[in-house]
């Protein structure tokens, strides 16, 4: 475990010496002046500007350059943004918060209808059961996020109003965002309203959350099949049935089990396509996270902005990717053995 | 196999053959594909299959519901839009965007994947590790994140999105490549040239690539689907395809100010890039399978 360890720790440095060095050229090639693009500081005087070049070694060479970004991003300082000129990084404070929020309640979501289904179809192989759910995951693997994300609207906002469409929770209530995350902001707060709020904030999390679940879901549901599918064929299996165990038993306390900790293995290399998911979704249900101020910065050329935003995310996503790893290794003993630049 | 023919001269189907035997069992893969080819020949032929042009506006005919409506019109089959451009011709237009630029995309991506792949399963120690550990980190990030990064530093434009789309699409490819020649590296049969003397160029070209390239192509149809969605979200986000091109991502974003007037400029658009992702998924699940089955023999 402690060789495992240092191996995903290699890794965690060197994914962030690469994405920083990312971040750090994009200043180069995003068009105009590549000072002004890492610091976002447009109407810097002369003198401040003078300042900012000392400050960022733009007077040697790229190495130190990067070296002085680095030391700056250690720091907490991603320059300011150029459109609204608030710190970046307090806005990533902001604003990746509701992000995980929605994505993780998405992957929840995804996990807890898809591997279930994922089972059902595959106990049932070639039966009806197992081609109606392979045909709904189809279904769904093929829909377009945006296009669903209208439907949803049009049906369960405007149609049946059961739903609301747009934000995170009514103007009605005033939370204090302590960790970002609304539901812990909600449960600490003292106000009078709170399950009220409570029930507000579930509300309004529902159909943008089912919608960034469709895709992912549909994928858990092949892995699951697949998966259960490889563990119904193995010896442990026919040695449990030999011994007379009936079909729920074998079901329950050998295959499931085995079938989990493969399906597990692959939440971590899934979770980059759900937060692209989330990330269209919070556009369409003006969700107040991060996918949705990127998208903005591109048309007002807020190019410190989509710096900032590129590192925050892929770090978070590279986090639960190496979270994940280490849940499977902690399930499954032989992933912790010969695993070579993984 | 177990040979039970009685006749003499017995007949093996190439490996081509074999998959295409496998591959057309199934009939709703080859519904499946019929579409997808009716699709090809849309992309390819749209501008003289559609009824009007597309950038054509009726002015005296703005907001046509479908022909089946009662205000509807028949000769604008799926209605109009805001700017009473006939719907039907912009979807048909469309297929050559949305469908025709996936089709490109993949390909030209899945020669430079293939190219760089192949290549770099022949490295081995610090190089491979890094490209390892260097794949892993663009797999990462979102690909809509990368495609934005992209789109930033180019500017916004269809022809913009289609080099951001391709971009994105290459690590799968590479990545794909190096694990398949690297495990048909370890094969008897390639050690048995290998000891004939064979450079590692010759041993790729000869011995490997014509083992792997099915799978390769299953690979790209599943990289289409994603590159059709991708192309349709972006021009859905107003990053990619300019309003005035009939894509059928921007299309449905010109519609959806007029969702709730009418509601058609936004039902078909997502109909058509459903049906097309679908179609696409179908030919590549179907494939896949087809592969499959041939193995078994």
């Amino acid at each position: 475990m402690l060789i495992f360890t240092l191996r995903r720790l290699n890794l965690f440095i060197f994914t962030l010496i690469v994405l920083t060095a990312l971040s750090f050229s994009l200043s180069f090639l995003f068009p105009g002046d590549a000072l002004i693009n890492l610091t976002g500081q447009v109407n810097a005087t002369p003198e401040q500007r003078l300042l900012l070049i000392e400050e960022y070694k733009f007077n040697s060479n790229i190495f130190q350059q990067y070296w002085a970004y680095l030391s700056h991003l250690f720091d907490g300082d991603l320059g300011v943004s150029i459109a609204s000129h608030l710190p970046i990084s307090s806005e990533i404070m902001n604003l990746l918060p509701a992000t995980i929020e929605l994505s993780v309640v998405a992957l929840i979501i995804a996990m807890v209808v898809g591997i279930p289904l994922g089972f059902i179809a595959a106990v049932n192989h070639e039966k009806f059961a197992d081609n109606t759910i392979l045909f709904v995951s189809m279904l769904g693997y093929s829909i377009p996020i945006f296009w669903l994300g209208l439907l949803a609207i049009l049906i369960f906002s405007i149609e049946l109003g059961w739903l609301p469409s747009a934000g995170r929770l009514s103007l009605v209530y005033e939370i204090e965002p302590i960790t970002g995350i609304q539901f812990f902001d909600i449960l600490m707060s003292n106000s009078e309203y709170k399950w009220q709020a409570f029930q507000d904030a579930t509300l309004h999390i529902i159909m943008p959350a089912c919608v960034v679940a469709m895709a992912p879901m549909t994928t858990f549901i092949r892995l699951a099949r697949t998966s259960m599918m490889e563990v119904l064929e193995s010896s442990y299996i026919k040695a449990a049935k030999a011994k007379g165990l009936t079909f729920w038993q074998i079901i329950h306390r050998h295959a499931i089990r085995n079938a989990l900790v493969n399906v597990i293995r692959y939440v971590g290399l899934r979770f980059a396509n759900l937060v692209t998911l989330a990330m269209v979704t919070e556009v369409i249900f003006s969700w107040p996270g991060i996918g949705r101020w990127l998208i903005e910065s591109i048309f007002q050329r807020d190019y410190t902005a989509i710096q900032g935003g590129l590192l925050a995310l892929s770090s978070f996503i590279f986090i639960v990717h190496i979270l994940s790893d280490f849940i499977y290794a902690a399930l499954n003993p032989l992933a912790r053995e010969h695993n070579h630049g993984a | 196999m177990a040979r039970e023919n009685i006749y003499q001269e017995e007949e093996f189907p190439s490996p081509l053959m074999q998959l295409w035997y496998n591959f057309k069992k199934n009939p709703m893969v080859m519904l499946a594909f019929g579409s997808y080819l009716a699709l090809a020949i849309l992309a390819i032929f749209s501008p003289i299959l559609t009824p009007f042009s597309s950038s054509q506006s009726h002015l005296e005919y703005i907001l046509l519901p479908p022909a089946w409506n009662d205000d509807g019109n028949v000769s604008f089959l799926l209605g109009t839009d805001k700017l009473g451009r006939d719907i039907l011709s912009m979807l048909m237009h469309g297929a050559s965007f949305t469908f025709g630029l996936s089709f490109i995309i993949v390909i030209i991506s899945a020669v430079i994947g293939v190219l760089i792949g192949s290549l770099s399963a022949l490295t081995s120690g610090f190089k491979s590790s890094f490209l390892n550990h260097f794949l892993d980190v663009i797999l990462s990030i979102p690909s809509l994140l990368l495609a934005i990064v992209i789109v930033a530093i180019l500017g916004i434009g269809l022809s913009n999105t289609v080099l951001a789309i391709i971009i994105v699409l290459i690590p799968q490819f590479i990545h794909i490549t190096k694990n398949e020649v690297k495990k048909e590296f370890s094969k008897d049969y390639v050690l048995a040239s290998k000891l004939d003397g064979a450079s590692p160029l010759r041993l790729l070209r000869y011995s490997i690539f014509p083992n792997i390239i099915e799978r390769v192509i299953t690979q790209a149809t599943l990289a289409q689907s994603a590159a059709i969605l991708d192309i349709a979200a972006l021009g859905f986000l107003g990053l990619g395809a300019p309003s005035e091109i009939p894509e059928w991502g921007a299309m449905l974003s010109n519609g959806v100010d007029l969702f709730y007037i009418a509601p058609w400029t936004v039902y078909f658009p997502g109909l058509a890039i459903l049906f097309t992702v679908i179609a696409t998924n179908l030919v590549g699940e179907g494939l896949r399978h087809a592969l499959k089955q041939r193995k078994v023999y």
